[in-house]
């Protein structure tokens, strides 16, 4: 039986789909079988990250409402063999979801899956509370900058009222993900530093992701960073997917690199 | 110089905005039921009665929480 995770932000575009994809195949790199599901409905994104986008073709509500088998509509990841995707529906938006189907649905994974990571639309509207029912687990993927922050507490709040595991007296266990940290500011003083948002946020920190230019590079190719043993964003997925799997891996302190901030508007502008 | 120091300090600025924000919005959130309970309430309240806007605030007095809720009629 796998354990089921959800990955929330309450605010888009803090890379939640990009977190989804490289945990998934990092999950996949260590041995384990895992699935990744959009439940994004009506804006599919995952199928980009992972370079699938021309494989898909049945999605999610296909299979929750019968039309389609599981099987038919689980796509292999190009990389890994122990990954399979779930796409969401492009057509259909996300009043369709419903719980009775849901459940089933993330039962039918769980028997067949070690891992079932599921990457939440963003907001704290329905779509998202569909996506958080049925999970043992969540992954809050922040980025260090004031609304998002304020956001993941929101959707924090709403995971601690609206979970089954919370509404069974059970816990739903939370991992925050720091993404985006810009080392150069933070030793400067212009960016929260991760204590602080840990402080702030009261949830145990499974891992921080530079900010990195190849994530955008990955993206482009539709090949998740991870893949690419040169990014200090890839190894920090690397590193994030191996706590997963229970190994004991230290979280280290990003330095800036030298040259500084000058440096670093090198790299954002060039 | 100064643009230097100010800048430091941004990221501390951005640490107490955001504990006073996220400290206001935990007590006053509205449970995510708010709005469904709100309309059900107006349809009670509407069989016998019109009624113009109901407002349901969550209220903490020390250890004791309570809702209070407004039903605003419609003459």
């Amino acid at each position: 039986m796998g354990i089921v995770i959800a990955v929330i932000s309450g605010k888009g575009g803090v890379g939640k789909t990009t977190t989804t994809a490289n945990i998934g195949l990092g999950i996949a790199m260590n041995d384990k079988k895992a699935v990744v599901v959009d439940f994004d409905i009506g804006q599919r994104n995952l199928d980009m990250i992972l370079g699938l986008e021309n494989r898909v073709v049945y999605d999610i509500v296909q299979v929750m409402d019968g039309e389609a088998k599981m099987k038919q509509a689980l796509i292999k990841s190009k990389v890994n063999e122990n990954l399979m995707f779930l796409a969401a529906s492009q057509t259909k938006d996300k009043t369709v979801l419903d719980s009775a189907k849901i459940k089933n649905l993330v039962e039918e994974l769980k028997e067949e899956f070690d891992f079932v990571i599921l990457d939440a639309p963003a907001g704290i509207e329905s779509g998202y509370e569909h996506t958080i029912e049925f999970a043992d687990a969540a992954i809050i993927v922040v980025n260090p900058e004031v609304s998002s922050i304020r956001d993941a507490d929101r959707a924090i709040g709403i995971l601690d009222s609206k979970s089954q595991k919370v509404k069974d007296g059970e816990d739903v266990q939370k991992h925050l993900i720091i993404n985006r940290v810009n080392p150069a500011m933070v030793e400067s003083g212009e960016m929260l530093k991760c204590d602080d948002i840990l402080d702030i946020l009261n949830v145990p920190l499974l891992g921080k992701v530079p900010e990195d230019r190849a994530i955008i590079e990955a993206s482009n190719q539709g090949k998740p960073v991870i893949t690419d043993n040169n990014s200090e964003a890839g190894k920090a997925y690397k590193r994030i997917a191996d706590r997963l799997c229970g190994k004991d891996v230290k979280i280290p302190e990003f330095v800036a690199k030298k040259g500084g901030i000058l440096g670093l508007f090198k790299g954002m502008f060039k | 110089m100064f643009g230097f120091l100010k800048k430091k300090s941004s990221a501390n600025t951005a640490k107490d905005r955001l504990t006073i924000a996220i400290m206001s919005d935990r007590e006053s959130t509205h449970y995510p039921f708010m709005d469904e309970m709100k309309a059900e309430i107006i349809e009670v309240v509407k069989k016998y009665i019109g009624v113009k806007s109901v407002d349901i605030k969550k209220e903490v007095v020390d250890d004791v929480e309570a809702l209070s809720i407004d039903v605003q009629l419609d003459k």
